[in-house]
């Protein structure tokens, strides 16, 4: 399996112990991680939350991605802030429900999500579980390279520079071959996402509107049509996906965290829905101002978002508003490719982790980079219709994510597995209320689809 | 735990600092081991049969939103 193929017996086990260079890296990171522990203090808190952040912040601002802030931007074209501020910060709750129970069964369990499902349940409800993730994560990952594209053009770089640009960054990512250095330099780049937040305050919001949005709550706007009802779909699917539940699990176990870091865990995911929330609300408080003047952005992309915006916020902030979005879809090839590498290794029982060197890991490098190259090219297809493409994406994440919930669910109560970390009934509450309202907002769009009518019959528009 | 000594070889030195920070089943060599299989039972089997039934009717209805759209 590995190069160092080292055989000794081990303290805890009677059979001899193969060791990898997988493993050695592991547990340089998890000597750290001892050594922080054993000092004591506050300064050695903040240490351990340094070494043992990074899963929850990656998975959250990797999914602020570029179909999620075009998502958010649409928001604020077409609705302003009423109902959709809170409704924002509410899908983020939703995410820190849902992905806290990934950081526990990881780290009870020290397996990733596919391979837990195929082993626990058998290959027939494995396979569709894969089938569900690797669908959704090829067209998010080509939504993804449609926001490069778009923000890139905002400068005048051609398409095809701008896709090569992005694999050329993925590659150099990927090479360092240590989870710990992928981690960092992936993090470095989701900061970035953050840059909406000037761009926010350079747009000089309303803060009394904003307040009393969040203090109010006003209903809908114009009822729940089909309109209303894509982007309140689309605003769900902006955060809590499939792809995020493999991506956390696999990596916090390839991170090497044990039951004993779960509260950092936590802690990890929580930072990063916070960051993640504040810089979708802060694209929303943007793009609010083209809802104020009257400007439609039926059919925007980032580009275009960006240059709206330029009379309106000056060409700086607009500039920000198109290196953003850049961001944004570059940070989520990243994850939402290793997403799929990390469950293609795990089903097909090959080696996957960021710590593997090139010659022990080929076929999870290749599935990772053949992945994002095939969905780069597909961006370059002429005349396809991009946003309507970016919205549609968002939707299917949403109605993919309560088949995906039952898994986690059954998962994370399987007293077998979990032991100790077993969900507790609260936990549980919470996680079945995700699903009802995950299901009810999908029962709902279908209705508003095949029955336009019926919200019109109940007081809607 | 095995702790490394002083005159351990490199090699040696890793071994045992992967034994002395690692957990059993951390080790790559322990992925090997299969989850034992599980039955699903019957709210959990209606629960996922269910929802497989919902997500395919949803993904039609959104293919039918498409192709309204376009026309």
């Amino acid at each position: 399996m590995g190069i160092e193929t080292n055989s000794l017996a081990a303290p805890f086990a009677q059979e001899p112990v193969v060791i990898t260079h997988e493993d050695v890296d592991r547990a340089h990171d998890r000597a750290r991680v001892q050594a922080a522990r054993s000092r004591g203090g506050m300064s050695s808190r903040l240490r351990l939350l340094w070494l043992l952040a990074g899963p929850g912040v990656l998975v959250m601002l990797g999914e602020n991605d570029g179909p999620s802030m075009l998502s958010y931007a649409a928001t604020g074209a077409k609705f302003g802030i009423g109902f959709f501020l809170p409704f924002i910060v509410l899908t983020f709750v939703m995410a820190i429900v849902v992905q806290e129970m990934t950081v526990r069964l990881a780290a009870a369990t020290q397996r990733g999500h596919a391979e837990l499902i195929f082993e626990r349940f058998g290959p027939f409800w494995g396979w569709f579980a894969m089938i569900d993730l690797s669908i959704g994560n090829f067209l998010t990952l080509i939504t993804e390279f449609i926001a490069i594209r778009a923000g890139l053009g905002f400068f005048g770089v051609p398409p095809w520079a701008a896709v090569l640009a992005s694999l050329a960054l993925l590659y150099t990512a990927l090479m360092t071959h240590r989870y710990w250095t992928w981690e960092r330099i992936t993090l470095a780049i989701a900061a970035g996402n953050l840059i909406f937040i000037p761009i926010a305050l350079m747009a000089h919001p309303a803060w009394h509107s904003v307040g009393h949005a969040f203090i109010a709550w006003k209903p809908l706007p114009g009822g729940l049509n089909k309109d209303v009802l894509l982007i309140v779909l689309a605003d769900i699917g902006a955060t809590v996906t499939p792809w995020m539940l493999f991506f956390q699990q696999s990596a916090t176990v390839d991170k090497g965290l044990t039951k004993r870091d779960v509260g950092f865990g936590h802690f990890d995911t929580v930072l990063g829905a916070t960051l993640a929330a504040a810089t979708a609300v802060a694209t929303v408080l943007v793009t609010t101002l083209l809802f104020k003047h009257g400007m439609s952005a039926d059919n925007f992309q980032a580009g275009e978002f960006a240059q709206a915006l330029q009379p309106l916020i000056g060409r700086l902030g607009a500039s920000l508003f198109a290196l953003g979005m850049v961001e944004a879809g570059m940070v989520a090839c990243v994850t939402i490719s290793t997403s799929s590498a990390y469950a293609f290794g795990e089903v097909a029982s090959r080696p996957h982790s960021l710590n593997l060197p090139l010659s022990e890991g080929k076929a999870f490098y290749t599935v990772l980079f053949a992945c994002a190259a095939l969905a780069a090219a597909i961006v370059l297809i002429p005349g396809l219709p991009l946003v309507y493409v970016v919205l549609i994406v968002n939707v299917i994440a949403v109605l993919a994510m309560p088949p995906a919930l039952i898994f986690l669910f059954i998962l994370v109560n399987d007293k077998e597995l979990m032991g100790s970390s077993i969900s507790p009934r609260w936990a549980n509450v919470l996680a079945s209320t995700v699903v009802i309202a995950l299901t009810g907002a999908g029962i709902l769009f279908g209705i508003s689809v095949l029955a336009p009518n019926f919200f019109a019959s109940l007081g809607g528009k | 735990m095995m702790k490394p000594t002083a005159h351990d070889s490199p090699d040696l030195a890793e071994q045992n600092l992967v034994l002395s920070t690692l957990e059993p089943n951390q080790l790559a060599a322990a992925k090997k081991n299969r989850v034992p299989r599980r039955q699903l039972k019957g709210p959990e089997l209606v629960a996922l049969w269910g929802l497989r039934v919902y997500l395919l009717f949803m993904i039609a209805v959104v293919i039918y939103q498409a192709w309204t759209g376009a026309h």
